[in-house]
């Protein structure tokens, strides 16, 4: 309770006034005159003052919600634009997409079709070259046989002739020469 | 007039220091004058917030306008104090101190109380009461020690031997001493003033008061200001520490 204390020290200091006192005193008592000329310039000034201040808060907040409004918009019809160009590049995207699709199915047809015939074509050269190969050879063949059996005869032609068998061989020319003449 | 002043035995004006109009509520003696005008300064702000919120507009105006640009300055103010990013949830303990003591002071210097009378003492702004602002004091001790224990738990009371023990004993005074000159500065301020006024409205009763009643309405805010500000710092200390979170700015 020292607050107390201290207050009650101030007390004894305080000038103690009567009790009784009448309205018309209290006036000047109650310092109304003053207060009601400090109020009255506090009013006067504060309210050029304080209504500056405020006046100059709201049109900033007109101006920011206006600018906020202004940029809304904007965005807005930024947003529509763009949507509506996603729109058109969507539609592109599907034309696109249909023609590629038009385009592989035709590639694939031409494609299996070039394929068909060029198998065709390398079956038909194939079959070919094996024609060819196999007169080759039965060419080949025939000729060794008749190489061969050319060799047999002149190697058994010496112990086979006899001067008569010759003899009679060249006499049968000459019979064939000359009937022939 | 003059024969009003020349009468010896009429009361012009008169002081009353230290006379309270009490109230028994249980054991306790409480000053009522105080509570009369507490009452009255909380009427005047949840009516104002009522009359600022009832309507609320997009572009405000008029009152909401008004009360708007308060909390901007009070939120200012615990910015300021506090830093952007511990401010927010400061603002209201701190706006209400602000708004509290500024509408207290000037309702003691602005309206004329004294045509109220009282059984026993008289109404005056609740800030001349020591009691008033040493509850306001404590408030922002329990504040600020919230503040940190919240903030680092027990680690809060390294920050008492922080740079070095050796300066613990004043680290603990200055929880002693925080409360202390944030009430007295608050009480000396308001009552000066009061007193002040009071003695030149006894000598003279007109006019002459009037630039000490300004000047008055100037301390009144100033004071309301530094309190806040103070309020303010000293939660801020307690949430940063003393020496060791420097390298958060």
């Amino acid at each position: 309770m020292s607050m107390l204390g201290i207050g009650w020290l101030i007390a004894e200091a305080a000038v103690e006034a009567p009790e009784e006192g009448g309205f018309a005193a209290s006036i000047l008592e109650s310092n109304l005159v003053n207060l009601l000329i400090v109020i009255g310039l506090l009013v006067y000034f504060g309210r050029g003052f304080l209504g500056k201040i405020l006046s100059e808060r709201r049109s900033d907040i007109e101006a920011a919600l206006k600018d906020a409004e202004d940029r809304r918009q904007k965005a807005a019809a930024a947003l529509a634009g763009e949507q509506q160009k996603l729109a058109q590049a969507q539609q592109e995207a599907v034309r696109i997409r249909s023609g590629a699709e038009a385009r592989a199915v035709a590639v694939t047809a031409s494609l299996l079709a070039d394929a068909e015939v060029e198998v065709q074509r390398m079956r038909e050269g194939l079959s070919q070259d094996l024609n060819a190969e196999r007169d080759r050879a039965i060419a080949d063949l025939r000729q060794r046989v008749s190489t061969l059996a050319l060799q047999k005869a002149e190697s058994e032609l010496p112990s086979r002739m006899t001067d008569e068998l010759q003899t009679n061989m060249i006499n049968h020319s000459i019979a064939m020469i000359g009937g022939a003449s | 007039m003059l024969s009003f002043i020349a009468t010896p035995d009429f009361p012009l004006a008169s002081l009353e220091v230290g006379q309270h109009f009490y109230w028994e509520i249980g054991n306790l003696k409480v000053h009522g004058q105080v509570f009369l005008v507490s009452w009255f300064v909380i009427a005047l702000l949840v009516i104002a917030s009522i009359l600022a919120t009832r309507n609320i507009q997009r572009i405000p105006s008029g009152m909401q306008n008004f009360m708007e640009y308060a909390l901007d300055f009070v939120r200012d103010l615990a910015k300021n104090q506090l830093g952007e990013k511990e401010y927010r949830p400061w603002v209201p303990f701190i706006g209400t101190l602000f708004l509290f003591i500024f509408v207290s002071n000037w309702s003691g210097a602005l309206i004329p109380w004294k045509l109220i009378k009282l059984p026993e003492g008289e109404l005056a702004a609740p800030t001349n009461d020591i009691n008033t602002t040493v509850a306001l004091a404590l408030l922002v001790s329990l504040a600020y020690f919230y503040a940190g224990f919240s903030r680092k738990g027990l680690g809060y009371f390294a920050k008492y031997v922080q740079p070095t023990p050796i300066l613990l004993p004043i680290a603990i005074l200055e929880d002693f001493t925080k409360p202390l000159s944030l009430s007295f500065r608050l009480f000396g301020n308001i009552l000066a003033d009061e007193l002040v006024v009071g003695v030149l409205v006894l000598l003279v009763p007109l006019f002459v008061p009037l630039p000490v009643m300004l000047l008055g309405l100037f301390t009144s805010a100033i004071q309301a200001l530094v309190f806040a500000t103070l309020a303010g710092a000293y939660i801020h200390e307690a949430l940063e520490g003393h020496g060791d979170e420097n390298e958060e700015h």
